[in-house]
């Protein structure tokens, strides 16, 4: 099939972004994009009987960098386990890769099974700028989606520097100058202040008025200034936050603080489910989901992912490196600390959530109230944070528990209902996701969050990544094996089988700064860096 | 000739990978490597390599020399590929590819430190970057090393000279210990020396555990010396724990569970106090050979794609198979001077390929040799610290092939050989 023409003939189109629920038309692809009309003698696909989406976009997830890296090197258990021999492609001078699965895959299985899912787009969601090099490294060994990543700030030096200063202007060129030098697409906050202190010897930060350092630093000032830059700079997604308590029972309430906080301002809450605990640290925990939920759902400059934790293995993985350190010493289990000079940290703990447990049977409960009570699927997409909350590839049955109620209610009584009994799921949450929510929670709202004016619609000039489905009842089975997927016009996926790994574009964004900043950093690194200024940047920056 | 200058270079002749280095050109010719420790001006040294592409002894065009190398690897029964260092990720990359076409033994020297590799999958690992030790270790606790031997300008650049955030007089705001392990002498400016014998380091390193974790206290000779430094690093802030996870430079074995016990300790420590565990790794981006590894299969080392996919063989990798005669064809990849000596030994008894710097002069006489640059001092692309931060490389000298495009146009061979 070339890539230059196609319509996709007779399919039933749910393109929310364009108003499109269910229509049957065709969807006409020429060079790579949706354009309005071909000529009858375009090659056809039909796809009679079957649901066409565009390409799925993942708004967060770990897949390339070193944090990944040295999860992937702590697993070879699971590598061994979960073999992934080189896909038979079409073009006898393509080369396929054979790789390894489990909660990290190798790079090019990665590719492989985000678009075998359906999935055309990927946000890498925490990287370091010092090791941003490496990252782009692995999306170029990573095929056929579209890949961004996020920068993460809010435990740099510099940057802390500027607020303790009062320097909100060169804590902006700052903050535009290192997302450019990492080619990020977005700024990413994790725990703001708290991987600082636990670098310095302390445990963690507590709440959004503790001292990072100096009173003049708080995770409250860190959040107001890099929510300030974003919107300041005009990227094309706001500031992406990981709140302060990550997986503390009661840190609704420091979630809920950090929303009021930023009151007005475009602010992105990621995994909200493991920010969302009531009850009391080391005491008890129940759902807050309502709380959390009702207050994104009053406030339309904020948006949110879930971050929904999925029964099976999964390997938390995650810049808040003082929680890695608790999760340790609370299961025992292997644990892996990287401290990362000047910027950020990094912790890995591999991980099971089992159904039995408690804990774990009420993150998976408030996932799903998050999901049932957002009233705009727009603002509260998909994401299991993968592979923290589980794989991407438990995400058809997310779909599945979303779209089913019967089939909730019973994943619901198989669980330990120690914790769960009182929950809104458990009162009963008749709500099930449409396919047109479902097309907007996990394409639409992610690109339309993310600024990606070209992506997660099928309108004309639109990326042609399309996605076709057969309309299967067991949406689990529907959503994990699409029929035929569409990637800039080149068909990778065919009757279900991968055939074609083109290679996926980089997404990222040079915000314009003061270039005084960078005079400034030269003195700062000469001071305090032990990598030359000149060669921190992984990317070509302008004159 | 005109002089210039190459400005930020990085030297991988450790793992230091030092990248302030100003590289003077002289013609083409390195006439100086400034900032370089004296490793580093021998790895610079005046930049020359041979450019030679040679089969079967003789000297051939490169086109006949790469249908040669893949008609012999097309033919391979039990073939393996082997990361030698001196090449950058780029290259790594393009050899993986081969490996996997070939359904090949993928090594690398990695292999080298593989009890601290397992012990790490068992395990996990307390770290910080070499710039995070820097800024915040109050404790450095050098564990049978002395850096000034093979890892010249680790005190100057990261521990304990410089100044960091929570060490703002250097050297002064930091309390240094030496611990020597029978011949393996901790770092010689200690402010402390605690001496152990080689036969009692894991007892110790398990006593000091048991310490940190409040479970012992004992007053045999081990256990007050042990205790009495745990004591010491339970009480400091932030723990640097520095030693040398490359082969012994005495022709001693380390003790097979050296390196867990390492890690415990460095993990244990992180209740009372902070901790890293500094592994000190060799040079010529080794620390590339293992994160590229890692995420195009899963495995670090000793990776068999035999199967059809990655498995991971860390009992059964280069050294083994070659020793027990299973591999047939080998393709080296890199510098021949970085092979380890057993592996330089048992390539002389197979039928080899090399590309990589210097591969004509190899003494295990390979049956095709492509000689290509160095990878920092030659050609560019991305190299990582022994830390794993990337680093970019400024090649000051154009060489001969490079080694990434000789890689890439041998697997383009392959690919058409088989389809």
């Amino acid at each position: 099939m070339s890539k230059a023409r196609l319509r996709i003939a007779g399919g039933a189109v749910y393109d929310p972004a364009n108003g499109t629920e269910g229509a049957v038309r065709d969807v006409c692809i020429e060079d790579g994009r949706i354009v309005a009309e071909l000529p009858r003698e375009a090659p056809k696909l039909d796809a009679r009987g079957m649901v066409v989406m565009p390409g799925g976009v993942d708004i967060h997830s770990h897949i390339a960098g070193s944090s990944v890296n040295h999860g992937r090197r702590l697993l070879p258990e699971e590598h061994a386990a979960d073999p992934a021999p080189a896909p038979r492609l079409a073009d006898p001078d393509a080369t396929p890769r054979s790789g390894t699965g489990g909660t990290i895959p190798s790079s090019f299985t990665t590719g492989y099974r985000y678009a075998g899912l359906g999935y055309t787009t990927a946000m890498e969601a925490a990287v370091a700028p010092l090791a941003a090099r490496h990252a782009h490294c692995e999306l170029d060994d990573t095929p056929i989606i579209d890949a961004g990543l996020f920068a993460l700030l809010g435990n740099d030096d510099y940057l802390l520097r500027q607020i303790a200063a009062g320097e909100a202007a060169r804590a902006r060129d700052y903050a535009a100058w290192v997302l450019s030098a990492a080619g990020g697409y977005a700024i990413k906050i994790v725990n703001p202040g708290g991987v600082e202190r636990w670098k310095a010897g302390g445990r963690n930060v507590t709440g959004l008025d503790d001292a990072v350092g100096t009173d003049a630093v708080t995770p409250r000032r860190i959040l107001e200034t890099l929510a300030d830059a974003a919107n300041a700079l005009e990227l094309p997604h706001p500031v992406h936050i990981h709140c302060n308590n990550l997986g503390q029972a009661g840190n609704a309430a420091t979630t809920l603080e950090t929303m009021r906080a930023l009151a007005g301002r475009r602010a992105h809450f990621t995994h909200l489910q493991f920010h969302s605990y009531g009850g009391e640290r080391g005491k008890s925990w129940k759902s807050a989901a309502k709380e959390v939920i009702e207050h994104v759902n009053a406030h339309p400059e904020v948006s949110a992912d879930v971050g929904q934790v999925m029964f099976g293995p999964a390997t938390t993985l995650t810049a808040d490196a003082p929680v890695e350190y608790l999760l340790h010493a609370s299961s025992g289990k292997r644990w892996v600390n990287v401290d990362i000079e000047l910027e950020t940290g990094c912790g890995i703990v591999p991980y099971s959530y089992k159904e039995q447990a408690a804990v774990a049977a009420l993150q998976w409960a408030i996932g799903l109230e998050l999901f049932l009570l957002a009233q705009d699927p727009w603002r509260v997409v998909l994401s299991t944070d993968h592979p923290n909350g589980g794989s991407f590839l438990s995400y058809p049955e997310l779909i599945r528990l979303l779209m089913d109620r019967g089939y909730r209610d019973e994943r619901l009584k198989q669980v330990n209902q120690k914790l769960v009994a009182g929950s809104a799921l458990a009162d009963g949450l008749a709500r099930e996701y449409t396919l047109s929510e479902i097309a907007i929670v996990t394409r639409a709202g992610p690109a339309r969050l993310l600024g990606l004016s070209d992506k997660g619609h099928l309108g004309v000039g639109a990326d042609a990544d399309v996605t076709i489905y057969a309309n299967d009842p067991d949406r689990a089975k529907m959503f994990a094996t699409p029929r035929h997927v569409i990637k800039g016009g080149v068909v990778v996926v065919e009757e279900g089988q991968l055939r074609r790994a083109p290679t996926g574009r980089r997404l990222r964004v040079q915000p314009g700064y003061d270039r005084a900043v960078t005079r400034d950093l030269k003195r700062w690194f000469d001071g305090h860096a032990c990598v030359a200024f000149e060669n921190y940047p992984a990317v070509e920056l302008g004159a | 000739m005109t002089r210039r200058t190459v400005e930020h270079a990085t030297c991988l002749g450790c793992g230091c990978a030092c990248d302030d280095i100003a590289v003077v050109v002289d013609g083409d010719r390195i006439a100086e490597a400034r900032n370089s420790c004296p490793l580093g001006r021998a790895w610079f040294a005046d930049g020359s390599v041979p450019r030679e592409t040679r089969s079967s002894g003789k000297t051939v065009a490169p086109d006949v020399a790469l249908a040669d190398a893949a008609k012999l690897l097309g033919r391979a029964e039990r073939p393996l590929v082997y990361l030698a260092p001196d090449i950058s990720c780029e290259t790594q990359r393009a050899a993986v590819a081969v490996a996997d076409r070939l359904g090949a033994l993928l090594d690398s020297p990695t292999a080298e430190v593989a009890a601290g590799i397992l012990a790490s999958q068992r395990r996990g690992r307390a770290g910080a970057t070499l710039g995070e030790i820097r800024q915040r270790a109050d404790l450095v606790v050098f564990w049978g090393v002395d850096p000034a031997d093979r890892y010249p300008r680790y005190a100057s650049r990261y521990a304990v000279d410089p100044t960091g955030l929570q060490a703002p007089d250097g050297r002064h705001s930091r309390r240094v210990v030496a611990v020597d392990v029978g011949p393996s002498r901790g770092a010689a400016d200690a402010d402390e020396r605690v001496a152990i014998t080689p036969e009692d380091e894991v007892d110790a390193l398990a006593f000091m555990r048991a310490v940190v974790l409040g479970r012992v206290t004992g007053d045999g000779t081990v256990a007050r010396a042990a205790t009495g430094l745990a004591t010491q690093m339970m009480r400091a802030r932030y723990v640097a724990l520095v030693h040398d996870a490359e082969p012994s430079p005495h022709g001693l074995l380390h003790h097979p569970d050296r390196a867990e016990a390492l890690i415990a300790l460095a993990q244990a420590l992180n209740g009372p106090a902070r901790c890293a565990l500094s592994s000190l790794r060799a040079g010529g981006n080794r620390s590339g050979a293992d994160a590229v590894a890692t995420w195009q299969t899963g495995f670090p080392f000793a990776v068999d794609f035999a199967p059809g996919y990655p498995c991971y063989r860390p009992h059964a990798g280069a050294a083994v198979l070659l020793g027990r005669g299973e591999i047939d064809v080998a393709l080296l990849v890199g510098s021949p001077a970085g092979v380890p000596p057993a592996v330089a030994a048992a390539l002389g008894q197979v039928t080899t390929i090399a590309i990589g710097p210097r591969v004509s002069a190899a003494p295990f006489r390979p049956k095709v040799a492509i000689d290509t640059g160095v990878a920092g001092i030659h050609e560019g692309g991305i190299a990582f610290r022994m830390d794993d931060v990337p680093l970019p490389l400024r090649p000051a000298l154009s060489g001969p092939s490079v080694a990434a495009d000789v890689v890439r146009a041998l697997a383009a061979r392959l690919t058409k050989g088989q389809s």
